[in-house]
């Protein structure tokens, strides 16, 4: 269990103003724990005040340990406090070959759970650890510095969007990677891509503000519209569909929506009975029969709960089917010709859908 | 090829200057970084203070220690509670002087070495279990080696070319005080200038060279790290 209760002030330079931060939450140290929120929102200042990098007040308890108390004068070195950072750039020292940099980690650390051999293995740059760091690729180097902070031994690993600034390749081979890693590691992750969110986490802190708004499973946070995350929501929601069945040939997952039939293109079968979609609220089309002779796959009869009207005149429209909701992003012209009202009954066509578990 | 009080000047030359540069290279770094970091509002004054031989000419650097090494005054009187002799035209009177005189030469290389290392290297040697000194002499003193080279290079070139303050405070004592620059002086003051040749150009050629490998070879190296 991490717990924290904290706070530190910032003094504009420029306009003199004092902005306060204040971040309390408790944390049930299993997976990923991911930390969600617009840019600016103060969630780097949050990890920097875990990991003791930024002096801030109040109280931090991880498992039983006191990382800080003000109240008792207690304050752990970073140091000591044996947590796994991988900054959102990779920082790895530049006089050092990539060998070197790794076996700086393992000096202090000893033995650890994970050899540089294995883990460049695993991440693949075996075949650069003789290489300056400064011939590296930016995905080569946050490789490493991820191998160099598991290799500290951590009993937390921190991650600040790790991964924002890497290509495609990077990311589908890191993504999995953390995944499993989390397995053995609790993990607090900085991320503000929604893939990332839903595929490694099970549990989110929302950070706005300088605060912590709220904390839970993401997908349930996604669906509350008093969070600020109601705008993220609006492109898009998470749906919980039941397996009925996989077709090879086809390449396609026949699944159970609130009793209706959902088609989901998925490579293999999936693991479990359940899955969960997520459905850009751009991909849906709104029609007033079933659309015939098309190639959309998904037709689900639903009912529109509620109308919103965003900044740039276009509609939002919430669709709820049986117990789950689904958004539609048409254009306020759409709207008016097809003479929408909250109650109508319509007909949602859903272009494509991706698997988010 | 030299006579022998030119090869005698030579040694004392090389003792002054790598002892001045030891004493110079253990004391140089914190202070150099507490110049480099410090916030202190005292700061600005130790930093001109330091810098002070630079622009000082160093007849009046060399008055004013002689004055300091009399037994009027606190050092002189201090020196004398446990030596036999004055410090005024002693090596020990020389090494303290050299000490002063070559002390910018050698802070201002680290100073802005430390100046410039990305504050974010220390921060990740925290995360890797560094603690506050060991990640200084563990990461940061191989990191930053050539600004190291550099400076104690630097404070043993200028103190083997010292001259005004050794005129001051040393005389042209033979073993003791009579270093190269005031040997050479000799030499021409006598009208020896094939000797004064020789000696000029050893200097000459070493200075050159010496100037070669620090700003051809360590300072390149340490741009390359610090621009990284």
């Amino acid at each position: 269990m991490l717990k924290f209760d904290i706070q530190k002030s910032f003094t504009h330079k420029q306009t003199g103003q004092t902005s306060e931060l204040h971040f309390k939450a408790q944390v049930n140290l299993s997976g990923v724990c991911a930390i969600f929120g617009d840019s600016g929102a103060g969630k780097t200042t949050l990890l920097r005040c875990l990991v003791g990098l930024e002096p801030c007040t109040g109280a931090i308890q991880f498992s039983n340990k006191t990382w800080l108390s003000t109240d008792s004068k207690q304050l752990l070195p970073t140091e000591k406090r044996r947590i796994g950072v991988v900054f959102q750039e990779p920082r790895l020292f530049p006089h050092l070959n990539v060998q070197q940099n790794l076996q700086l980690a393992v000096n202090k650390a000893g033995h650890t759970g994970f050899s540089i051999e294995q883990l460049a293995d695993k991440l693949g740059f075996s075949e650069l650890l003789s290489h300056q760091t400064t011939q590296l690729s930016g995905g080569q180097k946050q490789r490493v510095a991820i191998a160099r902070a598991l290799l500290t031994d951590p009993q937390l690993l921190v991650m600040d969007e790790p991964l924002s600034s890497l290509d495609q390749g990077s990311k589908q081979l890191l993504l999995p990677f953390i995944k499993a890693i989390s397995q053995q590691i609790p993990i607090l992750y900085i991320t503000h891509s929604e893939q990332e969110l839903f595929y490694l986490s099970r549990h989110m802190l929302l950070v706005n503000d300088g605060k912590i708004e709220a904390s839970g499973e993401p997908q349930q946070l996604f669906l509350n519209s008093d969070l600020s995350l109601i705008k993220f929501a609006h492109q898009g929601l998470i749906l919980n569909v039941s397996v009925k069945g996989y077709d090879q040939s086809e390449g396609l997952i026949k699944g159970c929506l609130e009793l209706q039939t959902l088609y989901v293109s998925a490579e293999s079968q999936p693991d479990s009975e359940q899955i969960q979609v997520k459905i850009n609220s751009r991909d849906v089309i709104v029609a007033l029969q079933p659309i015939v002779g098309s190639s959309l796959l998904n037709c689900l009869s639903v009912t529109v709960e509620e109308v919103h009207m965003d900044a740039q005149k276009a509609v939002i429209l919430t669709l709820q089917l049986g117990e789950q909701y689904m958004y539609a992003y048409i254009t306020l012209r759409s709207f008016n010709k097809l003479q929408l009202a909250v109650g109508s009954h319509v007909y949602a066509h859903v272009k494509t859908m991706s698997i988010v578990n | 090829m030299f006579s022998e009080g030119d090869l005698q000047a030579i040694w004392l030359t090389l003792k002054l200057a790598s002892v001045t540069t030891i004493l110079l290279m253990l004391f140089a770094p914190p202070l150099a970084w507490w110049l480099a970091r410090s916030q202190a509002k005292i700061r600005p004054l130790v930093e001109s203070l330091v810098a002070l031989p630079l622009i000082l000419p160093p007849t009046v650097l060399g008055f004013y220690l002689l004055i300091a090494f009399s037994p009027n005054h606190f050092l002189g009187r201090w020196w004398l509670s446990f030596n036999e002799h004055s410090l005024a035209f002693s090596f020990s009177g020389l090494v303290i002087a050299s000490v002063v005189y070559s002390l910018p030469f050698v802070v201002q290389p680290l100073q802005s070495a430390f100046v410039h290392l990305d504050k974010r290297y220390l921060e990740v040697s925290a995360t890797l279990g560094y603690g506050k000194y060991e990640r200084l002499y563990k990461i940061i003193f191989p990191m930053l080696l050539p600004s190291f080279i550099i400076a104690g290079a630097l404070g043993f070139a200028h103190t083997i070319g010292e001259f005004g303050v050794v005129l001051m405070i040393g005389g042209n004592i033979p073993g003791e005080t009579q270093v190269l620059s005031i040997q050479l002086f000799d030499h021409v003051e006598s009208l020896q200038y094939s000797e004064a040749h020789q000696l000029s150009f050893m200097l000459l050629a070493f200075s050159v060279s010496w100037l070669v490998l620090i700003y051809g070879f360590l300072q390149k190296r340490q741009q390359r790290i610090l621009n990284a």
